[in-house]
C-alpha cells in the first residue's frame, strides 16, 4: 500500500478519507537532522523551520508518496502551498480548506470540502470511496485513538520516558494503521509492567508549538520533567475524541473535525483553555511548559492570554522559545532546571 | 505624515511635485476623526474595530463607525511611536516576531495614548477578516477578550494557485453564509438591522470611490508619472475607512483633475526631465520612514505603482439582488491583489510592469507579515526571467523602525538602481 502525504500544521486532515481511499496517511514531518538549505531557497528565514523542514523532506522524497493533501493550517505556511504547487514534483497536489470556525455554516462548507477531496481522490486514483468504506476507516481510526489514550494515561502513573510518548504518536501519524495497532498493544503491555513514575522527576502538562523530534523530549527527561499531558497535535489532540458514531460517515468527520479540542490556529482561546483546565484537573500537574517554536506565530499570539490565564489559576507556568535543533540547548536546559528546582518549595493547582 | 519627506529641499535636489490638492485629505481625515466623536457621543450610534480587507461598507450600511487599528498603528508609526508602543506589547510577553501592527495597536491601547500619536478607543464590537492573514483574528480575538467586546470573524477559504471555478463557488457560499451570522451578530449586540435601501445606497458611494481610484491609476500610466507611491500611501486613505460614505469621493475627483492638468501638459511628479527609473513597490510602505521614497527620488527613482493602495479599490459591480451583492462582495474579500496566490501575482505584476512601464521591482519582505512575504523569492526569479528587469527584495518591517538598518538598505538600493541603469 502506498503512502499518501499531507501538510498538517495541526490535525486538520481527515485522514480517515485517505484511508478509504487504500492509501497509508504519512504525515510530513521533516527531518530535524537536515540542513533545509533545499528549502530555505524559497523560503525566507523568518518562516518557521519546521514547515522549511516539510518542504526539504517532500523536495527529497515526493517521488516515494502517492501524492500531497494540503490542510488549511496556520499563518505561516497557508501560502506554502503555492511555493510546493511549483517545486515539488506529484502526481496529485490537493488544497483542502478545512475551515477555521465550527459554526452551521463552517459545517456546511467543511462538508463541500470533503466531498471536493474524495472527487479528487477517485479520479486521480480510479477508486472509489464508499460510505462503508469510510465507515470502516472510522473504525481503525477510533481504535488507534483509544490505545493511545490508554497509553497516555500511563504517563503520569509509571516511569515512561517522553521520548516513547512522542516516538508513539510520531508512528501513529506516519504509519500503517494495522501495524501501529498490534505494536501498540504490545506497547500497552510494556508501559504496564515499568516501575512506577519516578520520585526524581516532575509532571507537566506541555502546550504551544508542535515537537517533531524526540531530542528535545529527551532534553526535558534530563531536566527533570515529565510530559503527563499535552495538547499538541502530535500529541492529545491526535486522541481527545473519538470520531461519533452517525449514519452518515461525513457528518461524523465534520463533527468530529470542527470539535477536537483547539489548536492555536482555530478560534477561540477560550476553547483551548478549556482543554488545558480539563486535562490538569484529571491529572494533577506540578507545572505548566508553554514551548514556542522560532517564529511560530499561532502559538506566540495566544501564550500571553493563555498564560496569563493559567497563572491567574495558580499554576507554574514556564514559556520558552526554542529552536528546530536535536543539539541540547545548555542555556534552555539550565532555565529548565532552574524552574525544576524552585519547585520544590511546593505544589500548584 | 512624515515632516522631513521633501528633504530634498536643499539646493540640488529634487524637491517631488505635490498634487495642488493633496493638502485637502485633512478634510476626510478631519471629518472620520469628527464622526468618531459624534458616534461615541450619542447612545444610539455605535462603533466597531475593522481591518483591511473586511468589508467595511457593511458597517456604514449599520450606522456603525468602523474603527481601524491598522491605519491608527501607521499613524503611530508616522508620529514616531511605534517602537515604543511595540516594545510596551514586547514586555506584556508578545513576541519579537508578531505582526508590529498588533503590536502597535496593543501598546497603544495599554498606554492608553491620544488620539494624534496613534491611540484607539474601546468599540462596541471587534469585527475581522481572515482574508489577508491569520494575524488579524488572531490580534483582534485578543484584544476583544482584553476589552471585552463581542467579537466576529469571517472564515475567508483561500484562494490558492490553481483552485477552479467550482471550488471558488463553494468558497462564495461559505462567505455568503457568514454574512447572515454577521447580520444576527450586529443586531444582537447594536440592535440595529440592515436596510437594504441603505445597503444600496452604500455600496453605490463605494463603487464611485473605487472607480475614481482606478481611473487616477490609469493616468499613473503615463511618463512622466504624475503621482508617486510617496503621495499615494496617505491619499488612499478614504479606501480604508470610508468607503460607502460621501466624504472621500470629492476629495478622489480633485486629485483625479489635478493628475489629469498635469498628463495634458505632460509634466510628472519629478521635476522635468529627472525621472529615470520607474519603480513597482511591492509591500507596505516603511511608515516610520516615508522619507524613504522622497530619497529614491534623489536617484531619479519614482514609485510609479504599487499593488498595496490598489488593492483597496476593487471592481465593484451594480448588482439587482441582495444574494447577488453579497456573492459579489464575497468574491472581492477573496479576490484583494495583497492576497493574491504566487500564480495569480505573476500574471498580474507582469501585466503590471508593461502597463505602467516598469524599469524595475522592489519587494519589501516584511517579517511583520509572513503571508505578503511568501513566494517573494519565487516571484522575483519570474518577473527577472521573464521581463528582464532587476528586482530587488528588501526585507524591513513595515512598522518597526528597528529592522530598518540604513546602510544596508541604502547599499542595496544603489545596486538596484545600478542594475536598472545598465538594463536601459
Ligand atoms: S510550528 Fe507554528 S508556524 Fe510552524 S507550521 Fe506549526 S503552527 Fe505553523
Ligand atoms: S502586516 Fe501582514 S500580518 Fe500584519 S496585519 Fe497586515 S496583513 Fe496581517
Amino acid at each position: 500500500m502506498n503512502k499518501l502525504a499531507y501538510f498538517d500544521t495541526s490535525h486538520e486532515m481527515p485522514l480517515e478519507i485517505i484511508m478509504a481511499a487504500g492509501f497509508i496517511p504519512y504525515k510530513i514531518m521533516g527531518d530535524v537532522h537536515k540542513s533545509t538549505d533545499p528549502a530555505d531557497k524559497y523560503l525566507s528565514s523568518f518562516f518557521c523551520p519546521a514547515a522549511r523542514s516539510w518542504l526539504t523532506e517532500a523536495l527529497a522524497h515526493s517521488k516515494e508518496w502517492a501524492g500531497i493533501i494540503f490542510a488549511q493550517g496556520c499563518n505561516n505556511t497557508n501560502r506554502h502551498y503555492d511555493i510546493w504547487k511549483l517545486h515539488v514534483e506529484t502526481p496529485f497536489l490537493h488544497w483542502f480548506g478545512a475551515p477555521l470556525l465550527d459554526s452551521a455554516a463552517a459545517k456546511k462548507y467543511y462538508r463541500v470540502e470533503l466531498q471536493r477531496l474524495i472527487s479528487h481522490l477517485e479520479n486521480q486514483f480510479d477508486v472509489k470511496i464508499t460510505a462503508e468504506k469510510i465507515r470502516e476507516a472510522i473504525g481503525k481510526s477510533n481504535a488507534i485513538k483509544k490505545k493511545l489514550k490508554s497509553l497516555s494515561s500511563l504517563r503520569s502513573q509509571k516511569d515512561i520516558p517522553n521520548r516513547d510518548y512522542l516516538t508513539a504518536i510520531i508512528k501513529c501519524l506516519t504509519c500503517p494503521v494495522e501495524e501501529v495497532s498490534t505494536w501498540l498493544d504490545s506497547e500497552i503491555t510494556l508501559w504496564n509492567s515499568r516501575p512506577a513514575f519516578p520520585s526524581d522527576k516532575k509532571q507537566f502538562l506541555l502546550t504551544g508549538s508542535d515537537i517533531t523530534y524526540v531530542e528535545w523530549m529527551d532534553t526535558l527527561d534530563d531536566c527533570g520533567i515529565r510530559v503527563v499531558r499535552d495538547d499538541l497535535s502530535v500529541g492529545e489532540r491526535f486522541f481527545a475524541t473519538l470520531i461519533p458514531d452517525r449514519n452518515d460517515p461525513l457528518e461524523a468527520l465534520i463533527e468530529y473535525y470542527t470539535g477536537i479540542p483547539k489548536p492555536a490556529t482555530r478560534p477561540t482561546i477560550q476553547k483551548r483553555l478549556d482543554y488545558l483546565y480539563q486535562a490538569l484537573q484529571e491529572t494533577k500537574a506540578d507545572g505548566v511548559l508553554s514551548q514556542n517554536l522560532k517564529f511560530c506565530e499561532p502559538y506566540a499570539y495566544d501564550s500571553v492570554p493563555v498564560n496569563n490565564a493559567l497563572k491567574a489559576r495558580g499554576y507554574r507556568v514556564l514559556h520558552l522559545e526554542r529552536d528546530f535543533s536535536p543539539a541540547a540547548d545548555q542555556q534552555f536546559a539550565n532555565r529548565l532546571m532552574a524552574f525544576v528546582e524552585m519547585m520544590d518549595g511546593g505544589n500548584n493547582g | 505624515m512624515d515632516k522631513a519627506k521633501n528633504s530634498g529641499a536643499d539646493a540640488g535636489k529634487v524637491v517631488l511635485k505635490t498634487l495642488p490638492h493633496s493638502k485637502d485629505l485633512k478634510w476626510p481625515m478631519l471629518w472620520w476623526i469628527g464622526m468618531e466623536k459624534i458616534y461615541r457621543t450619542l447612545p444610539w450610534k455605535k462603533t466597531a474595530w475593522t481591518c483591511a480587507a473586511f468589508p467595511i461598507e457593511l458597517m456604514w450600511i449599520y450606522d456603525i463607525f468602523p474603527d481601524h487599528p491598522e491605519n491608527m498603528a501607521t499613524v503611530a508609526a508616522a508620529r514616531k511611536q511605534s517602537q515604543r508602543l511595540i516594545e510596551h506589547a514586547e514586555g506584556m510577553g508578545f513576541s519579537r516576531d508578531l505582526c508590529s501592527y498588533c503590536k502597535t495597536n496593543i501598546g497603544s491601547y495599554d498606554t492608553k495614548i491620544k488620539k494624534t500619536l496613534g491611540g484607539i478607543s474601546k468599540p462596541d464590537i471587534v469585527v475581522c477578516t481572515n482574508a489577508i492573514c491569520d494575524t488579524h483574528w488572531k490580534w483582534f480575538q485578543i484584544m476583544a477578550d482584553k476589552m471585552n467586546a463581542p467579537f466576529f470573524m469571517f472564515d475567508i477559504p483561500k484562494w490558492v494557485s490553481g483552485t477552479d471555478e467550482k471550488t471558488l463557488e463553494g468558497n462564495i457560499d461559505y462567505v455568503v453564509d457568514q454574512f447572515y451570522d454577521l447580520m444576527a451578530f450586529v443586531e444582537k449586540h447594536t440592535g440595529k438591522k440592515m436596510s437594504e435601501k441603505r445597503l444600496n445606497k452604500v455600496l453605490g458611494r463605494s463603487m464611485e470611490l473605487s472607480d475614481l481610484w482606478r481611473e487616477i491609476f490609469e493616468h499613473r500610466k503615463s511618463v512622466p508619472s504624475p503621482y508617486s507611491g510617496a503621495e499615494t500611501s496617505a491619499a488612499f486613505f478614504p479606501l480604508v475607512v470610508l468607503p460607502g460614505v460621501k466624504v472621500g469621493i470629492n476629495f478622489f475627483k480633485k486629485i483625479l483633475a489635478d493628475i489629469k492638468t498635469l498628463t495634458t501638459k505632460g509634466e510628472g511628479t519629478m521635476p522635468e526631465g529627472r525621472e529615470k527609473y520607474r519603480v513597482m513597490w511591492e509591500g507596505i510602505p516603511f511608515w516610520y520612514r516615508m522619507r524613504f521614497m522622497y530619497d529614491l527620488a534623489q536617484q531619479g527613482v519614482v514609485i510609479a505603482f504599487e499593488p498595496y493602495t490598489y488593492s483597496f479599490a476593487p471592481v465593484k459591480k451594480k448588482c439587482l439582488t441582495m444574494e447577488e451583492t453579497l456573492r459579489d462582495v464575497a468574491k472581492l474579500i477573496m479576490d484583494t491583489p495583497y492576497a493574491y496566490n504566487l500564480e495569480r501575482r505573476i500574471e498580474n505584476f507582469e501585466k503590471w510592469i508593461d502597463e505602467y512601464k516598469l524599469d524595475g521591482v522592489i519587494l519589501h519582505e516584511n517579517m511583520s507579515c509572513r503571508p505578503s512575504s511568501a513566494g517573494m523569492v519565487d516571484l522575483a526569479e519570474a518577473i527577472m526571467r521573464d521581463k528582464g528587469i532587476p528586482v530587488l527584495i528588501l526585507q524591513c518591517d513595515m512598522n518597526d523602525p528597528r529592522a530598518y538598518s540604513e546602510g544596508q538598505i541604502k547599499t542595496r538600493v544603489e545596486g538596484f538602481i545600478e542594475l536598472m541603469e545598465a538594463n536601459k
